[in-house]
Order: structure tokens, then sequence, then C-alpha cells
């Protein structure tokens, strides 16, 4: 009974954030739109690229695929930490925690929906990379995968903007948390594979966690069946989660206490 | 059960340094309607967020429906409504949308929860308008609508922190009418307030808060009778007749002399009721007839500055300044 009470309350708040970050429909167009802006021009402006040695011979929207996905997640999941900070400062929240719940569900409800979100919004960009002439290597049961992953690197991600949210409780300090995204998905392997990357910057991109959930994304949709790069990239992305969706429970425990 | 829905002893809440509610002591019976008054700054709002769970008290000891509210919150919550004073909704959701979300998370089933809400949208007059996204409603409107959510559940105890505040005089006396309806359905109701006639039409107890203690707490009768008491003024047709009416009106009185401005005679009795037809009786074999006769009730403004002494709307500077600092405080 009470676990199913849990996963009802889950449900609705599910839902609920589901709705509230589709809302308003317009809000929507640039988290679409960047992605595809950058895969179209950076495609049409580096297709000369793919002479140098280590790319391989293929096209370079073959290359720059996966980054799109990428973008298209942190695109969907950076609303997360908006969407909650204007729960927070419109009081809403207040009335989910006086309603009798387990708080966590709060949150749950919240990720799932992010989850959802990112994977739809990478499936999105798929569809328009088909559209473009490019192809997923790995066919459909790759594309789930992808989909997998792009939930999963979704809620990790949102888990950083829902700390400042809940830490800071202030809409400009949250909206602030997308410049992360430049770092994260540019000091990577992204425009050029690692074998051409060389100094200071290369130990950058092999740092940067984002590196290793690109690579499985490029595995997946250029590559092929590279089993081991695939686990790291889910094993990054499961640990990042851990570390983000950690610090927002416990952010959440100290707003709620 | 015990006999109290609410109990509240030696409750200290500090922020910081600074002590919002400062070692408050109160009891609220089954089926009571409660109200709180008293300037801004006061401790109202901090006082129900404690009791509703939302806030730790510093120190005290916190009862609601017979639960600790630290150690049982969710056995507070499924008792309590509580329509906070800032306005709080899903904005980007229609009428509709709010209402049922509370429902279903409170407990209710969706076609429960669709029924109590369309039921409620009635009471609140939002039937109309309960497709539309909330962006779209009114000052009013919301708050009306804000209500309506606090009462999906049909809390035992419902808390309002100025529930009224922004509301037109109709809408405001529908809230009442609804109000007094469900308090005597047996909800008990706890208000803040800043308008003393909706204390005086609603509450059967009141508590004057000020500087985060209860000055004074009793019904509005008996307040008005310990502090206030009624006046009569009389009038007269000269100056030179109220002035001879002193001599005729005082042994009338306990022990004050009745103050005269001009042709204006007043005085301050416990019973004016008993007096008044004496007084008439006295002037009339001296002589002495005046142009008219009030008798005056105190108003719990008049009762409010004789106890705190300023008036309940004069802002406290001090308050304002300190201000609000999410950074410093962690959640407001
Ligand atoms: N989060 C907070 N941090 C610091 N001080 C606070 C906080 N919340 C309230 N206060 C202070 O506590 C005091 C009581 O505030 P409270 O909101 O309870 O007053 P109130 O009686 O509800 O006033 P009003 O009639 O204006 O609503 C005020 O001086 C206020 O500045
Ligand atoms: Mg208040």
């Amino acid at each position: 009974m009470q676990t199913l009470n849990f996963l009802r309350e889950i449900k609705y708040l599910f839902i609920r954030g589901l709705k509230q970050s589709l809302r308003p429909v317009p809000a929507l167009i640039p988290s679409l739109f960047m992605p595809a802006f950058f895969l179209i021009i950076f495609s049409a402006a580096f297709t000369s690229l793919i002479n140098l040695p280590g790319f391989s011979g293929k096209s370079y929207l073959v290359f720059y695929a996966p980054v799109a996905i990428l973008q298209a997640i942190f695109f969907s999941s950076g609303d997360a930490g908006i969407d909650l900070v204007v729960d927070i400062t419109s009081g809403y929240f207040d009335k989910l925690l006086i309603a009798p719940i387990r708080h966590v569900s709060i949150i749950i409800g919240k990720l799932i929906g992010v989850g959802l979100r990112a994977a739809v919004q990478a499936g999105i960009v798929i569809l328009i990379i088909l559209l473009m002439g490019g192809k997923i290597v790995t066919g459909l049961p790759g594309l789930l995968v992808i989909l997998l992953l792009g939930g999963l690197f979704g809620m990790a991600w949102s888990g950083i903007g829902m700390t400042i949210a809940l830490l800071t409780k202030n809409q400009r300090a949250t909206q602030s948390s997308f410049i992360l995204f430049f770092p994260f998905t540019f000091i990577t392997t992204a425009q050029l594979p690692l074998s051409l990357l060389s100094g200071w910057y290369k130990t950058a991109v092999q740092l940067n966690p984002v590196t290793y959930i690109l690579e499985a994304f490029r595995s997946l949709t250029s590559n092929g069946w590279q089993t081991h790069t695939i686990w790291v990239g889910f094993m990054v992305a499961a640990g990042v989660a851990v570390l983000t969706i950690g610090s927002t429970l416990l952010s959440f425990r100290k707003t709620v206490s | 059960m015990s006999e109290h829905s609410i109990e509240v002893n030696h409750l200290v809440k500090k922020y910081g340094g600074f002590t919002a509610v400062n070692n408050i002591s109160f009891t609220v019976a089954k089926g009571d309607f409660f109200g709180f008054l008293g300037p801004n700054g006061a401790g109202k709002t901090t006082t129900l967020r404690i009791l509703s769970t939302l806030l730790r008290k510093t120190s005290g000891e916190v009862k609601v429906a017979g639960y600790d509210v630290d150690r049982e919150p969710n056995a507070v919550r499924r008792k309590i409504g509580f329509a906070m004073q800032d306005i709080s909704l899903d904005n980007l959701a229609s009428g509709w949308e709010n209402l049922q979300l509370l429902g279903v998370l409170y407990g209710l089933s969706p076609a429960d929860a669709r029924k109590r809400a369309g039921e409620l949208l009635g009471v609140v007059g939002l039937s109309k308008v309960a497709d539309k996204w909330v962006t779209s409603y009114s000052g009013g409107m919301r708050r009306r609508l804000d209500l309506a959510g606090v009462l999906m559940h049909d809390p035992e105890i419902l808390f309002l922190d100025e529930p009224t505040q922004g509301l037109d005089p109709q809408a405001r006396r529908i809230i009442w009418d609804y109000l007094r309806k469900l308090n005597n359905e047996g909800s008990t109701v706890v208000l803040t307030t800043h308008y003393m006639e909706e204390a005086d039409a609603l509450c059967r107890e009141l508590a004057f808060i000020d500087k985060g203690t209860i000055v004074r707490s009793g019904t509005p009768a008996k307040l008005k009778a310990q502090l206030g008491g009624e006046q009569i003024i009389l009038t007269f047709g000269s100056a030179d007749q109220a002035e001879k009416a002193i001599a005729v009106v005082t042994p009338l009185l306990e022990k004050e002399t009745p103050a005269v401005t001009e042709n204006r005679l007043q005085a301050t009795v416990k019973e004016a009721g008993k007096i008044a037809p004496k007084v008439i009786t006295k002037l009339e074999s001296a002589k002495l007839f005046p142009a008219s006769i009030n008798i005056t009730q105190p108003t719990l403004e008049d009762i409010f500055v004789k106890l705190v002494g300023h008036t309940i709307q004069e802002e406290d500077e001090s308050n304002l300044i300190k201000g609000r600092d999410p950074f410093v405080e962690g959640r407001m």
C-alpha cells in the first residue's frame, strides 16, 4: 500500500513536471532549434575536415551527429533547474511540501520527466540527422540504446541546475548554470577526434566526463558496436548522475528541513 | 483525540539572531474559529508556517490535530489545509489541473478529484474559466482558486493567512459565508487578517499578536468589554447646554467624568443600554434636550491601539529594512 502510494505520487508529479517543462510550447523552440542549427552549420562549414587523417574518410555529418544528440540532451535537461526555481519562488513548491506525500517524490517525478524529454528531443534530432542523409549504423537497437543513454545523461545533467535552484532559490543564478554547457560540450572530441588533439587541451578533453558519453554516442551512430566504449559511456553517465542527483537530494533535504 | 485541535506551548522561532516568534502559547478548541490579528512583521505567517509543518521551530511544543508537527508531519498534513499569504499556484496549468493534482496527491481517486474540483470551482465562481491557464486569471481569481485548492481534501483544520486580501467586497462576502459554513460543519479555522471587520465578523476567539508575542486573547465581545467600553455621545443645541448636562450625567457614571467638546458630550460606560434611558430621564427633568443620542461600540481597532500603542496599519520600518534574505536563512 505504502509503495503503491509512493508510485502513484511519483506518477502524478511526473505528469505535472513533464507538462510544466513543455509549456508554453514556443519556449521549446530554442532547445530544439539550437542543436539543429549547430548541426546544419557545422556539417556545412567543416565538410573538408574529413580529409584529415583521423577522420577515416566519412562525412562530417556522420562525425558530428553524436554532438547534435548530446546538445539536444543538454538543452532539454537544462530547463529542469529553471522549472524547479519557478516553483520555489512562486510558492508552489511549498504547496507540494505540505501535501501528505514523500517529499522525495517531487524530485523523482521531475527526474523521470527530464529523462523522458531528453530521450524524445534526442530522437527528434536523430530524425533530422536521418533527413539530412545521415544514418545510425547500429540500427534500431542502437537507436534505443542512444535514447536510454540520453535519458540517463539528461537526468544526470539536470541535477546541476536543480542543485543550484535549491541552494540559491534564485532564477538568475539557476539560469546562469547554462554556461556550464560550453566547456562541457566543447572541450570534448566534438570537433576533432582525440588522435588529432594534443597538449593540455587533450588532457582536459580526457578529464571531461562528457567526452565518454559523446564517444559512446559516436560509436552507436557512426562507428558500430564498440561495446567497451558504450559501457564506459553508461558507467560515466551513471557516475555523474550519482554525483549530481546526490547533491540535488542533499540540497533538497537541507531546504525542506 | 484531545479536545483541542491545536496546542502550542512556549513556541519560539529565531531567524539567525532575530526572534520572530517569542514564546507564545495558545490552544484552539475543536470546531473553533480563531483569529490572529497583528501588524506587519508580528509573526503571524511564521506561526502558521510552523503549525503547517513548513518551517521548523526553534523550540517549544506544537501539536496539530493531536500530532506533534516534528514527529508526525504527514499525519498533520493530512488533516490540514493551508492557504498561504502569497498565492501559490501552478501558473502554466488550468484551474482544473491545479485542483485535480492536489486532489490526487491528497489521496483522492482521479474521478473523485475531478468531481470535487468541479464542486469547488462552482463555489468560488470559477467554473467558466476553469479550462484556462492560471496565467490569465486576475489576482482575485487566483486567490479564489488557491482557496479552492486548500479545500480539495476537506481538511479538518484550515489555516488561512490573510485569505481575503485583494478580494472585492462581493467575493469576500462569498468566502466569508463559505468559511462560516465549513466551520458550522465542524472544521476548525485559524486565520490571520489585517481587516478588523473580518476578525469581528468571523472569529469566535482572537489573539492580538505584536512583535512575536500574544499581547491579549479572548472572544471579541470579551476583549471589547475589558478594554473598550461603549460610548454614549450626546449632541446639544449649544455648548452652554452641553456644559450644564455634565452635572446631570456625571452621577450616573461610575468614575469617569464625561468629556465635552463644543456642544458634544461624550462618556465611556460599561453597559450603555442600561445607562442611556436613565441619562435621558434625568436630562428631561433638568429641561435639557439633546439633539441626538448615539451609542457606539468600540472597534477592534480601538482595542488594538490600546494594547500595542499603534495602529495595525503602521508599518514597522525596522522590519522592512531587515527584510528576508533566503541566502542567509535557508528557506523562507
Ligand atoms: N526567512 C526569514 N528570514 C529572516 N527573517 C524573517 C524570515 N521570515 C520572516 N522574517 C521576519 O520575521 C518577522 C515576522 O514575519 P512574519 O512574516 O511572520 O510576519 P507577519 O505577522 O505575517 O506579517 P505580515 O502581516 O506582514 O504578513 C518579520 O520581522 C520578518 O522580517
Ligand atoms: Mg504574514
